[in-house]
């Protein structure tokens, strides 16, 4: 979208208010989906929550090929379908909500800033372990990813979205950690999450903000989450806070709504949070 | 320890953005460095650019491998910083890496105009004679590959995505600028390795002289951004984009380019002259015009033919 068709499409977006039958879609939540696209489509969720506005989610086998941007999860608003969070935020702010207007510049940067450190260190971790570790891909990624099709396009699809992804960390420089040295990274972020909320209920103070739903999304989905080994979860649970932290938004955001759709991120038959 | 880097030009210390944080973190911390500047990046016991060579740990050539190396030497940049400050380090490299980069990417490798005048020209230039053929050609290509696969296989053909990249490189630069305010460093007045790495992403892009400076207007428009890069330059660079005295000799000034001209005039006229007496000397030969009944001959013939290759490229 160029900039001039997005000024003009937050204008109309601004015209109208928020619909009740507004529909987040994303993979089938008992079979299919996956730990990243799962945590992003919690994050959205959260975020959704926050602002009180109601959307009910609809799971799609196909969810990442009905996405616009290829990506999971998207909105259907009105008529309008937006993908990922980042967009989300903006096309939200455009029609009057928004969590972070209370927020100075310099906060707003830090806000930023926290919510790329997300991005580039979790969800790539996210990435690494249900792509790039081998006994993940075969346990997990690969029955997951082709549950909907049959044989042998289950396969095709899996590996060409295995070595997809194996290119992409390539770019960034991931493809020759090991799991040690991105389980150490993923500590390294947590660590830094962990010193920048201290004792806040939210991570700038009383009221939450989009950072809040995404570091949400990313570390309730991994909290809950039954993987080949629970290194991962092991690494989050080390710092309580983060841990406090969930709970409450899940206790403040997702219990009181229907069963159906607060137990979204518990596809697998994982612990719950304790 | 003794550490490698790229050459200076552009009135910088290094051209490279990797190459520069290690000097400036190294210059923060006053890390007794060896200074070796090439522009031959096979000299380098890497194999790349910037290594680090140490007594205990061998060659590393990693930014974030070197500094943390440095750190545990005790010159360590943040060591005064709190814990919430060394989060924010973090949040903010990610920041700039995840949207500042791809568009730097861009800016200096991919964008033809800028590529063409300004980078490849002064790799061309820096880099030793038959290194200069290939080696600009391939770092372009390694970049370009590493953009594609950053963004998306069809994002450089799409003007839409692609002013989408430059818009988030904008706002990166905003947010910075917001984040430094008026002080003189990202956490008041010592330097730490954050302002390392943002000086050694923002300088070049200050410094050079791009032909298409979408990005480069933008940073210039953000005062406090622009003083905080000569500031550190003048204070911890004052030798401006010259070397330390101790340092290895390197190629004249890439600025200079009029004294440049004449030696590749002369390797130029030097290699089609090759090229064409070994053209002939193999047509001869291979067509029976001259013949040697000794077989070695005709390996002086196939070398010319694999220079001509290589200029083709060019």
């Amino acid at each position: 979208m160029s900039l001039v068709a997005e000024a003009l499409v937050s204008q109309i977006a601004a015209a109208e208010p928020w619909p009740e039958n507004a529909a987040l879609y994303q993979q089938m939540k008992e079979e299919q989906i996956l730990l990243s696209d799962n945590a992003s489509s919690l994050a959205v969720q959260a975020f959704l929550q926050m602002c009180s506005l109601p959307v009910q989610v609809v799971c799609r086998p196909n969810a990442e090929y009905m996405s616009p941007s290829g990506k999971v999860p998207f909105i259907h608003v009105g008529n309008q379908v937006v993908s990922e969070l980042g967009p989300i935020v903006q096309f939200v702010k455009a029609k009057g909500h928004s969590l972070s207007d209370g927020l100075d510049e310099v906060q707003k940067a830090e806000m930023k800033a926290y919510m790329e450190l997300v991005n580039n260190m979790l969800l790539t971790a996210e990435l690494y372990l249900q792509w790039c570790d081998d006994a993940t891909v075969e346990e997990i990624t690969h029955p997951r990813y082709g549950s909907p099709y049959p044989w042998p396009l289950n396969r095709i699809l899996a590996y060409q979205k295995q070595w997809e992804v194996r290119r992409k960390m390539k770019a960034i420089g991931w493809a020759g950690k090991s799991l040690e040295q991105v389980l150490e990274d993923v500590d390294q972020c947590c660590q830094a999450l962990s010193q920048r909320l201290g004792t806040q209920p939210y991570f700038f103070n009383k009221l939450p903000t989009e950072l809040d739903a995404l570091v949400f999304g990313h570390l309730f989905t991994i909290l809950t989450t039954q993987l080949t080994s629970d290194e991962l979860s092991e690494k989050v649970k080390n710092y309580s806070n983060l841990v406090a932290f969930c709970r409450r938004i899940e206790q403040q955001y997702f219990e009181g709504r229907d069963k159906d759709s607060s137990s979204t991120s518990r596809f697998s038959k994982g612990p719950l949070l304790r | 320890m003794e550490l490698y880097c790229w050459a200076a030009g552009w009135g910088l210390p290094s051209v490279d953005p990797d190459c520069l944080t290690v000097l400036t973190y190294a210059r923060f911390t006053e890390a007794p460095l060896k200074l070796h500047k090439l522009s031959n990046p096979w000299r380098s016991p890497a194999g790349r650019l910037p290594a680090l060579k140490t007594r205990e740990e061998g060659v590393l050539s990693k930014t974030h491998e070197i500094i943390t190396h440095l750190r545990k030497q005790k010159y360590n940049a943040d060591y005064d910083l709190s814990a919430r400050q060394g989060a924010d380090t973090l949040a903010f490299m990610c920041l700039l890496e995840e949207k500042l980069l791809p568009a730097l990417i861009h800016t200096f490798w991919v964008d033809a105009e800028n590529y063409v005048v300004h980078t490849r020209k002064w790799y061309a230039e820096a880099t030793p004679f038959p290194l200069n053929f290939f080696l600009p050609n391939r770092m372009h290509k390694q970049r370009l590959e590493q953009l594609q696969l950053l963004c998306g296989d069809d994002c450089l053909e799409d003007e839409e995505r692609l002013e989408k990249l430059y818009h988030e490189a904008r706002e990166c630069l905003t947010l910075l600028s917001q984040r430094l305010g008026a002080q003189k460093f990202f956490f008041g007045d010592s330097p730490a390795s954050l302002d390392a790495f943002v000086f050694s992403h923002l300088a070049p892009l200050l410094k050079a002289k791009l032909p298409n400076g979408k990005l480069q207007q933008h940073l210039k428009s953000l005062e406090n951004l622009c003083n905080y890069c000569t500031s550190i330059l003048s204070l911890y660079f004052p030798w401006d984009s010259g070397d330390p005295p101790a340092t290895a000799p390197r190629p004249p000034a890439p600025e200079g380019s009029d004294s440049e001209e004449d030696p590749h005039k002369w390797r130029n006229q030097i290699l089609s002259v090759l090229v064409a007496l070994g053209a002939m000397i193999s047509y001869a030969m291979l067509s029976g015009i001259v013949s040697i009944p000794w077989t070695e001959p005709s390996l002086p013939g196939r070398w010319p033919i694999s220079l001509e290759e290589e200029e083709e490229k060019e």
